[in-house]
């Protein structure tokens, strides 16, 4: 198929076209017929954002390695629930993995322990060596990031890399709530425009 | 109301992002999803970001994972795909108006009834079956329905028996006139209760009549009572033959010998 045509182009990074959004639609829709080779090449191109998100949102190294699996076992099991129309492959299962991430901040226990936890709102930094295109991914958002306002930015990072409801990021940076709904909106546009996503 | 729906529609960007606390205003914001097209294609670019945002935060992840997933995957029953319904789940819940004027055991078959036209509207009826079988609530409900039919009259005795019966299997359909036709099918005695929710109303002079209807003949299997906020009362028939359908027509009062129109259901009966 050829790479540039109006698929490929929701995304225009090269770094997008690399990680090929259709091809793992492709894996998944293998998956769910229980595929367990074409899960094997999904969990190869995934685990990385996967286990990143999470351990963004969680942190703690053990934790963030349990839901990770829980993430990647959900996604064999409910593969066959996995509805194109609502967006790409990558864009769901990076969905159900931040999602448990919030899911297990939200259980009372590490509710608990992230009181004590420093809020980290900067842009993404390299902690390991890292495949040449999550450094152009993270180059990309940072960029765009950047062009963003900073209630915006930190509104966005709050919520996503740092997990927190709305509510609470309005607490955090003294904005009232009505504001902070409107500075993620607004942020999130930009950012989507930046990105060059549909 | 306007100045509502626009407050609403702010929401889109942290509902993307996962900020919306769980409770009402997720629950709020979720439904209005289902009908604002431009709300949901906005979620879906803004899930398109982040999920930009999950591939920048990228990291390796320990080594041992994999082989730990793999096993696991290779134990693990994968899920059936969803079917999409169009069933009305808030329709489940009118099962008070039944109640008053129903004896005792036929009230406990119309709440058994009811409770599975929960299940009917929101599943197939092959993860119907599944559900079933490992629904704690129905075998609650069984023996519950076991107790008090211990003491039913006689004539809600054949109602009790399909009810209570060990291998019960409990079948749904939706007719192309509309509305639901919920079956208990005890294949054993080859006898089924049925019940409706939400077909059209009829004019004077014409009843719904039930047919079974096999391969050689078809057979009357009675009418329909008359609906009472929309749902019929559960009747029971008799002496179904394997490869009988259960038929639905309109007929003109008091019924038909043969159905002189087009069914609207016609349901496959296991037995």
């Amino acid at each position: 198929m050829n790479p540039n045509d109006s698929d490929a182009s929701r995304f225009t990074s090269a770094a997008t076209d690399r990680r090929g959004e259709r091809d793992l639609d492709d894996l998944l829709v293998h998956v769910a017929r229980g595929d367990q080779a074409a899960f094997e090449a999904l969990y190869d191109r995934m685990v990385g954002p996967v286990y990143g998100v999470i351990r963004r949102v969680l942190r703690d190294p053990s934790q963030s390695e349990e839901v990770a699996q829980e993430v990647l076992l959900e996604v064999w099991r409910t593969a066959a629930r996995f509805d194109p129309a609502m967006g790409g492959a990558a864009t769901w299962v990076t969905t159900i993995a931040h999602r448990r991430a919030i899911d297990r901040i939200r259980s009372t226990t590490a509710a608990a322990e992230r009181e004590h936890r420093t809020v980290d709102v900067s842009p993404p930094h390299d902690e390991v060596a890292e495949a040449v295109e999550a450094s152009l991914d993270r180059e990309r958002v940072r960029r765009c990031l950047d062009a963003l306002t900073d209630v915006q930015r930190e509104s966005i990072t709050l919520a996503y890399y740092g997990g927190h409801s709305y509510r609470q990021v309005a607490e955090l940076l003294h904005v009232t709530l009505g504001a902070i709904k409107t500075r993620i909106r607004d942020g999130l546009i930009r950012m989507r425009d930046c990105l060059g996503v549909s | 109301m306007r100045f509502f729906r626009q407050d609403l529609h702010t929401l889109a960007g942290a509902y993307a992002l996962d900020a919306l606390d769980p409770g009402a205003e997720l629950t709020r914001f979720t439904r209005h999803l289902q009908r604002c097209q431009s709300c949901a294609s906005e979620v879906r670019g803004f899930r398109e970001v982040a999920t930009a945002m999950a591939f920048a935060a990228t990291t390796e992840a320990p080594a041992e994972m994999r082989d730990r997933v793999m096993t696991a995957v290779a134990h693990t029953r994968q899920l059936p795909p969803e079917i999409r319904t169009h069933a009305r789940p808030r329709q489940a819940r009118t099962r008070g108006p039944w109640v008053p004027w129903l004896s005792g055991a036929i009230a406990t078959a119309a709440i058994a009834v009811a409770v599975f036209f929960g299940f009917a509207q929101a599943h197939t009826q092959h993860q119907l079956n599944q559900a079933r079988a490992q629904n704690q609530t129905l075998t609650v409900l069984q023996a519950h329905i076991q107790a008090e039919l211990d003491a039913a009259r006689a004539h809600d005795q054949a109602l009790a028996a399909i009810l209570s019966a060990p291998n019960a299997q409990f079948l749904s359909e939706r007719t192309t006139a509309g509305g639901v036709a919920g079956v208990v099918l005890d294949a054993a005695t080859r006898k089924l209760i049925v019940a409706t929710a939400g077909l059209p109303g009829l004019p004077a002079g014409k009843v719904y009549q039930l047919w079974l209807i096999g391969p050689v003949k078809i057979t009357s299997a009675g009418l329909l009572p008359p609906a009472k906020a929309g749902q019929t009362a559960p009747v029971v028939a008799t002496g179904i033959v394997k490869g009988d359908k259960l038929g639905l027509t309109v007929e003109p009062a008091p019924g038909s010998k043969q159905p002189t129109t087009t069914p609207i259901l016609a349901l496959p009966l296991p037995v």
